[in-house]
């Protein structure tokens, strides 16, 4: 995530300071109480340091930040750090009391820790990530207030700290003798994955399901590790830093994690005794994750979903060997999916506009937009700015002109082919022709849906004569058939002819390569999806490649209507939205694609599905996909394969604008 | 031509036609047997499949329905390569349907299996009134291009089994098994009517 200026603004307000200011220390002696291994409260503790406004992001979004108290502590010549989440006070109310004390560090030895890496970016937060000997990472500490180049400088006067002869902002505490250490300290994480994730806050019910999972199949997965070379992250933020053989690292990590925290299950009948290295650990989240990892033992199979997953796998993993997938979505969304929040409604739409008109941070809106969609009733005003029909900078008044304008102008391409007389048409074949498919294809668009259902339908009509105007106002790419399930939402939402057509040329502006005589667009996006399908998940991908399916063109229905076949009428307006934002990235819908080609991997590979069987397949998720689950999927992937996943979609792909405008519809002999 | 006891065979069928001739109208009655007035135009491909028992086979049918549209012409190809059948659909009441049946004919002939079994479907059988192509008109042509020609309607199920069930008759029943482009082939394990189906 880019840091705008705005969202620094946001972060730089002074509510986590003053907080600090009244709680710091009481919050102190909370977390410490009752642990009798903790030395950092007693008396002949000794302060090193102490920094305010030190923050975790439990999520990728800064404005969900923990804000609290770094400190490091000296007792009986041994250094320990310790992080406290400031009390009662938050920036964002979806974070709980609970949240803050899972990520509380307390009392770290020094002994324990393995590196910390620090990253000081020229623009932006400073953080550092601690990684433990066990492997273990905390999450990134933003230094809010700078001050990491300090905390180093104060490590090193008590520590032995060197600098990693392979990665300058690495800087390793302790010198290793075992081989397991050995192993890890060679995976050289360019970051860590924090601690604490894999017991996010549950959500409504699906995520505890998610992360006993997340954990439960790390197992198998070690000797995958290595098949991603090293690579070095120089991005600024450490959402963007995480690429993707980290993600085995983070298996690897939660491996050992789950292991040793299952020794000590097995070696302990409570709490009391646990060893203190696990104090780290949030006191609040032991009795959770320990009969988590109960559960996790009778769960065998490597490939299981959510229950009610409808492509859910039924001993499939029995009969045929598939692969592993090396990034699991669940995990990935578990990480870096965010949960949709209610739909924007008006007041808070306006909030977004000056007194004008204008919208000031169109990326707020867009992100807002992103996360949770649109009210039913405000679609019609926030439609037009996604779609790129009005201006985001444009007032009140210069959009009701542009209306009356654009009202006039679609009046005037109406008349056309409107003033063509019967006689006219008879020789006319090309009209005729493109009528006829028009209204081959207008009374069979959703005509269950009661905006266009019954006989003698006005919609119906209206959709037709929108789409007729349409191919005389771009007469090369004319009509074709797809097209009326992109303009019956569009209709549905707008009503209002003048409005929706203008709707749909912006669309068309981006989408219309979809329909181009030579397939182009189409072929441009599947091989971006083969791309993104090899990046992000290469045994998928050679799968294919095998069975000779790297053509894609099961998904030809996804891509060319953008799902409007897949989901139902109000969700697929839900996923238009959000991937019409664009901002994550234009191509979220490739993304789409193949969030839901992992769910079923496992079920495509292990019933060794052809491309006959995998189209049939494909054709009949149509109404069982999860579209919330789908999308976050989609996004934690897209933010995982970050620069490399947008380097695998070429230039120009739909729906990114096209680079030139020569010859944007190539026209073959047929142009109808 | 059918061996001693049960033979199953696998069929790949491609249905092809002009727009709203009613080709997925056709398979849902002849898989599901039901009918949609306002059936949503086809996107891609759908592929289904159907067994039929005939004399003393099983033939088990692939069908690959298309999008009917021109512009998706250039996807054809990759669907009728390798069937071992095909259903070319056109509309009774519409005579530019029946031009472009033609037009798939022609193409098929030149580019398909030579072995392929073609039926020719005029569909909508049920709307005599706005009957545009003769039935007469249908089977000469049907008969010049060695189809069999059947009128159908799916909306009624007038002929709609048959059709398929024609087809499977006629359908070879031995394959050389030296023939590597075979387009019916003994279903044994893991057999699959065609292997090239989705090569671009």
């Amino acid at each position: 995530m880019s840091m705008e200026a705005s969202e620094l603004q946001d972060l730089s307000d002074d509510a986590d300071y003053a907080a600090s200011q009244q709680q710091g220390s009481a919050s102190m002696m909370r977390c410490d109480s009752g642990k009798r291994s903790s030395p950092s409260e007693h008396d002949d503790a000794e302060l090193i340091y102490l920094k305010d406004n030190v923050a975790i992001h439990p999520t990728q979004f800064a404005s969900e930040r923990i804000s609290g108290r770094l400190k490091l502590t000296k007792q009986d010549s041994v250094l320990f750090l310790s992080w406290i989440p400031y009390k009662g006070q938050t920036s964002n109310a979806k974070l709980s009391e609970k949240d803050r004390s899972l990520y509380t560090i307390t009392a770290v030895p020094f002994t324990e820790v393995r590196s910390i890496r620090r990253h000081t970016p020229a623009l932006g937060w400073q953080y550092v990530i601690v990684v433990l000997t066990s492997g273990l990472a905390f999450p990134p500490l933003y230094f809010y207030n700078g001050g990491v180049r300090e905390f180093l400088a104060i490590v090193k006067q008590h520590v032995f700290l060197a600098r990693s002869a392979e990665d300058a902002n690495v800087f390793l505490v302790n010198d290793f003798q075992s081989p397991l250490q050995r192993t890890l300290s060679s995976l050289e994480l360019p970051s860590s994955l924090p601690v604490a994730s894999g017991q996010y806050p549950s959500d409504g019910g699906t995520s505890n399901d998610n992360q006993g999972r997340a954990s439960a199949d790390v197992g198998n997965r070690v000797s995958s590790v290595n098949q991603y070379g090293l690579r070095k992250q120089k991005s600024h933020d450490p959402t963007r830093d995480l690429s993707i053989h980290l993600l085995e690292k983070f298996s690897l990590v939660t491996k050992f994690a789950r292991d040793t925290t299952t020794q000590l299950f097995s070696e302990n009948n409570g709490f009391g005794s646990i060893d203190k290295r696990w104090n780290n650990q949030p006191v609040h989240s032991y009795p959770e994750k320990l009969s988590n990892i109960a559960e996790e033992k009778h769960q065998e199979s490597p490939h299981s979903y959510l229950d009610n997953d409808p492509f859910k796998d039924e001993e499939i993993a029995n009969n045929v060997d598939v692969p592993d997938d090396p990034l699991e979505v669940n995990k990935l969304s578990l990480v870096w999916g965010k949960p949709r929040q209610p739909p924007m409604g008006r007041k808070e739409f306006t909030a977004f506009l000056d007194s004008e008109g204008r919208v000031v941070e169109s990326k707020a809106l867009r992100e807002r937009v992103f996360y949770g969609g649109i009210e039913h009733q405000l679609r019609s005003e926030v439609w037009p700015f996604l779609l790129g029909y009005y201006a985001y900078d444009s007032t009140y008044a210069e959009r009701e002109y542009l209306r009356s304008v654009k009202q006039m102008e679609y009046a005037t391409l109406k008349q056309q082919w409107q003033s063509i007389s019967p006689e006219q048409a008879k020789r006319f074949t090309k009209y005729r022709e493109r009528k006829g498919l028009i209204d081959k294809d207008v009374v069979r668009t959703d005509r269950a849906f009661e905006y266009y259902e019954g006989d003698e339908n006005l919609n119906v009509n209206i959709m037709r004569d929108i789409l007729l105007t349409y191919s005389f106002y771009n007469f090369d790419l004319g009509y074709c058939q797809g097209m009326s399930d992109y303009l019956s939402p569009i209709l549905y939402v707008m009503e209002n002819e003048s409005e929706s057509f203008w709707c749909f040329v912006a669309l068309m502006e981006r989408l219309g390569p979809n329909f181009n005589r030579d397939q182009n667009g189409m072929h441009t996006q599947l091989f971006a999806l083969s791309k993104l399908v090899e990046l992000l998940d290469t045994p998928l991908h050679n799968y294919f490649k095998q069975n000779d399916c790297l053509n894609y063109f099961f998904c030809f229905r996804w891509i060319l209507i953008q799902f409007k076949r897949e989901f139902e009428y109000e969700k697929t307006m839900q996923l238009w939205e959000v991937l019409w934002t664009h901002y994550h990235s234009e191509h979220l819908h490739l993304y789409v694609c193949v969030a839901i080609l992992k769910r079923c991997r496992s079920k495509i590979m292990g019933e060794q599905m052809d491309f006959d069987t995998l189209l049939k397949f494909i054709n009949e998720l149509s109404g069982h996909i999860d579209l919330e689950s789908t999308v976050r999927d989609a996004e934690a992937l897209c933010i995982c394969a970050g620069e490399n996943g947008a380097a695998s979609i070429p230039p120009g792909t739909p729906p990114s604008l096209p680079l030139d405008d020569i010859m944007l519809y190539p026209l073959e002999d047929d142009v109808l | 031509m059918a061996t001693s006891g049960n033979k199953n065979i696998n069929a790949k069928l491609v249905l092809l036609g002009d727009v709203g001739a009613g080709k997925s109208s056709l398979v849902l009655r002849f898989v599901k047997d039901q009918f949609v007035e306002f059936q949503e135009s086809t996107i891609g491909a759908a592929f289904f499949s159907q067994t039929l028992a005939v004399n003393d086979a099983t033939v088990k049918f692939e069908i690959w329905d298309t999008a009917g549209q021109e512009r998706y012409h250039s996807l054809a190809p990759m669907y009728y390569r390798g069937a071992a059948a095909a259903i070319i659909v056109f509309d009774i009441t519409n005579q530019a349907s029946f031009e472009r049946a033609k037009k798939w004919v022609q193409e098929l002939q030149a580019q398909g299996n030579p072995n392929m079994v073609m039926a020719l479907a005029g569909n909508k059988a049920d709307l005599l009134d706005a009957r545009k192509v003769s039935a007469e008109e249908a089977e000469i042509y049907a008969q010049e291009n060695s189809l069999f020609f059947m009128e159908t309607s799916a909306k009624t199920a007038t002929n709609v089994k048959d059709i398929f069930y024609e087809i499977a008759k006629r359908l070879p029943r031995v394959q050389p098994a030296e023939n590597p482009t075979g387009m019916v082939l003994p279903n044994g394990p893991g057999a699959t009517a065609v292997s090239s189906s989705c090569c671009a």
